[in-house]
């Protein structure tokens, strides 16, 4: 931790950075903090985030980069966070020029369970680098299924769904002002469990998009594997369009061809 | 510039779930669920999710508000108070102190209802202090302390995940408490069976290894005819019976009426089911009940909740983890409002006022004269207004006018007050009767704590300053040193500890102790580690009573004036009486407007279409719904939610109580429908 807070303390003390984005150990809990120059001393109790109480750093900076658009800020990445703020600078959310990665390299046990295939940052400040996991068994294993008995499975898997949206909410992906989940001509309201698109919806958005940390399935209440769907679509996105979501050298993302606005009506083939 | 995260209690629901709430210069931004949150591990609700959307609504109150012929003006707090103060010592001087009730929070923290109760019973020497509890769990609280000795949830929500059956039983579980359905669905898909009995195919009963539908108000019948069948066929446990228990004969006797060929004909339930229920019950290793406001809000939910326990006892399923009897408390804090003695009948620690060693210990703390005559409760307040006994009336955090049962009665006596003070964070219909209205601040403007369910004390914390300027901590001890009984504090820690230092049941915890995961009660000393599940080796009375309890009918049933069964609940994106969720954009989207849920066979005989507006009408009241035409109820029933102010479902229910609590009976009355003209 030594050298993380180190850097941290530089990169603040000499004002390359207005604040870091990190994690503190606050009211006994390990907590997403920013930490500021004006309180320094508050850098002696930077922490990494456990693996159990990992947040969606990337999406707190969005707000805070857009209040203070003039700002540079540092932030605790792991692999995924870092991936994350690859798509985010394509997508507009943030600039790559006020944003500094302390980064993190995850241990074997969190990389085995995440089916990470990059389960560290292109700058490591903490951890040594592990083996990555270039398949996902997961996906496999659907992968075994007949159609029709995986189709009943996700059917089955989806009517557990309480519409927390927590899925999004957590999503650091998820900027959007408007959310096709609550779009009222793809998704009737008021209703448990939603319709049975609802996380098809999701799943498609999140092609090219989900830089699979794993944050959506970890607080789904309903036990959904959401992870093996958005894997999957990524694998689909790789295969359709040879696009590596998160990946800073992979181009721009495939969805641009879109447009800046989509519409619902049928496209003439 | 600053950003915090402010790690905090959920403010709805009984579940206890932890979020952090994000707070950019000043000003909350979004939630957050909280992974390390003991009761919910990094879930939410889309209530959680969605809870910054109200705190800094526009509609909040902010200023002190005096009702002068029949305008509201602007106040400071100073006028504010000596009004306030100067109307209750005229009713008091007039009247008699009995003259001016109270009715408190379930949602409030621990530390403001403790000094309002405190308010209430050392200013005005009597106990007509009471709280929406009485709506909702007061059966629970009566029935399990007659049976077990404490009318609390016995096991924490954690240990549901490894219970190897479930019965939920008037529980809409994904709706009203979604995140202990989290542990429902994880116990399923450990491999436990769950069962569930709700006269609507909720989402939780679609789930289940079995539904059964039983019809409404007959929960005695089903529970009795369950232990039938695991008596006859000898699947109950001999030895917990015999050495835990007493009174076992009488219940043998009554269950002997209740063959399930009966039991079948009374509840509409098949024999086959209810057999199975009965085998996978009993036969289990650890079998768990859950249990919600379908057991308790009917004239008979002391004799429903008594009954759940004689079940679980007969099957020795209580006093180890992962079983027990588990009431799921729908406010944030009604646990902790009992726990606090906001109970006509009770000081703090359910320490009862007609004990006169009670009323000699809390006379010495307080010192002030206190009464040991139980109070009026909640329902018999109004009784008392309409009978001009009580003409004022001090109401904290509540909103009467659209929580009681027969809400056009409600509203009339409280038109009839000669002094109505409320403090509330947002106009409501009862702040809008009432002469003085206090700004109150939400629980994300304050430091305090809340007791879960699971009798988990957790801490909120103040993630913002108090909106209208003032705790409420800091406004009752004013009004209380204006009305003649000083009172000071100066941090909600502070009321915390001398209400610890009162309450055995929290005698060991203290804010630094709350800390890291709050502490399950009872704490009774410094260094208890907290009760995970309650009776483990001895109830909290001694021995486990057995209650032989008789079916009796609801109270009203339906005839050819009023040809439906109504029964009313909540629904996933709302919360009682829709004050707060109603405010928050993203649960306002999913349900704009009230509804009635009809059966199709029912819909097609009155040719009724979804979306159709139609009229409901019963005794006391007519409503406008729409009509969203399902396969949830069975024909011949239908469902009103209960958050919608402007066509309360309130205005139809039936005030009629439970004789013990005087619970009203909500869940079940007679109505009609019919085409609006
Ligand atoms: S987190 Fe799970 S339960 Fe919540 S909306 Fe997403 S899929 Fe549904
Ligand atoms: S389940 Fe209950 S406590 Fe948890 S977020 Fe929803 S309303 Fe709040």
């Amino acid at each position: 931790m030594d050298k993380l807070r180190a850097k941290v303390r530089t990169l603040l003390s000499e004002g390359q950075v207005a604040g870091y984005l990190g994690y503190l150990i606050k009211d006994s809990h390990p907590l997403p903090h920013l930490f500021t120059p004006e309180n320094l001393e508050e850098v002696d109790q930077a922490v990494v985030a456990p693996d159990n109480a990992r947040y969606p750093l990337d999406k707190l900076l969005i707000p805070l980069a857009e209040r203070y658009p003039e700002a540079a800020f540092a932030i605790q990445v792991r692999g995924c966070d870092e991936r994350g703020l690859n798509e985010l600078y394509k997508w507009g959310q943030l600039d790559p020029e006020k944003v500094v990665p302390v980064g993190v390299a995850c241990t074997q046990e969190q990389a085995d369970y995440c089916e990470c295939p990059g389960p560290w940052a292109s700058v490591v400040d903490y951890g040594e680098k592990c083996q990555p996991v270039a398949k996902s068994l997961r996906v496999e294993q659907v992968a075994t299924l007949a159609e029709e008995d995986a189709f009943q499975e996700w059917l089955g898997a989806f009517k557990r769904c309480i519409k927390c949206y927590g899925c999004r909410d957590v999503c650091p992906m998820c900027f959007c002002k408007d959310c096709s989940l609550e779009h009222e001509d793809l998704m009737s309201t008021g209703q448990l469990p939603p319709d049975s698109i609802f996380q098809l919806v999701r799943a498609i958005h999140m092609a090219g998009r989900c830089i699979d940390c794993g944050l959506c399935e970890e607080t789904c209440p309903a036990g959904i594997p959401l992870r093996v769907l958005y894997k999957k679509a990524n694998a689909l996105v790789k295969d359709l369009f040879d696009y590596e979501t998160g990946s800073p050298t992979a181009g721009p993302s495939p969805w641009k061809m879109l447009g800046e606005e989509a519409t619902l009506e049928t496209k003439p083939m | 510039m600053e950003l915090r995260a402010v790690l905090t209690t959920c403010p709805y629901c009984g579940v206890g779930c932890n979020f952090i709430f994000e707070v950019l210069d000043g000003k909350i931004i979004n939630t957050m669920a909280a992974k390390t949150g003991p009761s919910n591990a990094g879930s939410l609700c889309i209530k959680g999710w969605s809870v910054h959307e109200f705190i800094q609504h526009k509609d909040r109150l902010t200023k002190p508000l005096i009702r002068r012929d029949g305008v509201f003006k602007e106040a400071t707090w100073d006028e504010a108070y000596d009004y306030a103060a100067s109307e209750l010592l005229r009713l008091k001087d007039t009247y008699g102190p009995e003259s001016v009730a109270f009715v408190g929070s379930a949602r409030c923290p621990n530390e403001e209802t403790y000094i309002f109760q405190k308010f209430a019973r050392a200013a005005f020497g009597h106990n007509h202090v009471d709280h929406c509890a009485r709506l909702c769990h007061a059966p629970t609280v009566a029935g399990l302390a007659v049976s077990f000795g404490s009318g609390a949830m016995t096991n924490s929500f954690a240990e549901l995940e490894h219970a190897n059956c479930i019965l939920v039983i008037g529980s809409n579980t994904t709706v009203s408490h979604p995140i202990a359905a989290k542990r429902l669905m994880k116990a399923q898909a450990n491999g436990a069976k769950l069962m569930v009995a709700d006269p609507r195919k909720t989402q939780i009963a679609q789930l289940a290894d079995l539904h059964v539908q039983q019809n409404l108000g007959t929960d005695v019948a089903l529970i009795n005819g369950l232990m039938h069948v695991i008596y006859k066929n000898g699947w109950h446990n001999r030895a917990f019976i015999e050495e835990r228990t007493e009174n076992f004969p009488a219940l043998a006797e009554m269950i002997e009426q209740f063959p399930p060929e009966r039991v079948s004909q009374i509840t509409g339930v098949s024999v086959p089911d209810i057999e199975k229920m009965a085998a996978w019950y009993a036969k289990s290793q650890d079998s768990a009940i859950v249990y919600v406001l379908g057991i308790t809000q009917h004239t008979t939910g002391v004799d429903n909740v008594k009954s759940l326990a004689n079940l679980a006892m007969l099957c020795g399923h209580i006093g180890r983890p992962s079983t027990g009897v588990n009431p799921i408390r729908g406010q944030n804090n009604v646990q902790g409002a009992c726990d606090m003695g906001c109970l006509p009948n009770a000081f703090p620690g359910y320490q009862y006022v007609n004990v006169p060693e009670n009323v000699a210990k809390f006379e010495k703390a307080w010192n002030a004269k206190l009464s040991g005559t139980p109070g009026l409760t909640m329902v018999e307040q109004v009784e008392a207004v309409h009978e001009g006994k009580v003409k004022g009336l001090v109401v904290f955090g509540a909103n009467p006018v659209v929580s009681y049962p027969n809400a056009n009665r409600v509203q009339k006596g409280l038109e009839a007050l000669e002094f109505l003070l409320v403090l509330d964070i947002f106009p409501t219909p009862t702040t809008a009767l009432a002469h003085v209205v206090l700004p109150g601040a939400s629980f994300a403007e304050t430091c305090g704590t809340f007791a879960s369910s699971e009798r988990r004390v957790q801490l909120v914390r103040e993630a913002i300053p108090p909106i209208p300027g003032k705790y409420n901590w800091e406004i009752i001890p004013e009004l209380s040193t204006r009305v003649g009984y000083p009172m000071k504090y100066a941090s909600a820690a502070e009321i915390f500890d001398e209400m610890a230092s009162l309450t055995p049941a929290y005698g060991g915890m203290s804010f630094p102790r709350l800390e890291a995961e709050g502490l399950c009660w009872p704490c009774p000393t410094p260094n208890h580690p907290g009760t995970k599940y309650l009776h483990k080796d001895k109830f909290t009375r001694g021995l486990g009573l057995f209650q032989a309890i008789d079916f009796r009918p609801p109270a009203e049933a339906p005839d050819d004036d009023y040809p439906f069964w109504l029964t009313t609940g909540q629904i996933f994106s709302h919360y009682l009486t829709g004050t707060m969720t109603r405010r928050c954009p993203t649960l306002h989207h999913e349900n704009p407007e009230v509804f009635v849920e009809i059966n199709p066979q029912d819909a097609a005989r009155l040719e009724i279409e979804a979306g159709e507006k139609i009229r409901a009408s019963s005794r006391r009241g007519t409503i406008e719904v729409k009509a969203r035409i399902t396969e949830t109820v069975k024909p011949g029933v239908v469902f009103i939610p209960m958050h919608f102010l402007e066509n309360a479902a309130n205005r139809l229910t039936n005030a009629a109580l439970d004789p013990i609590t005087k619970t009203p009976e909500y869940k079940v009355c007679a109505i009609n429908l019919a085409k609006a003209a």
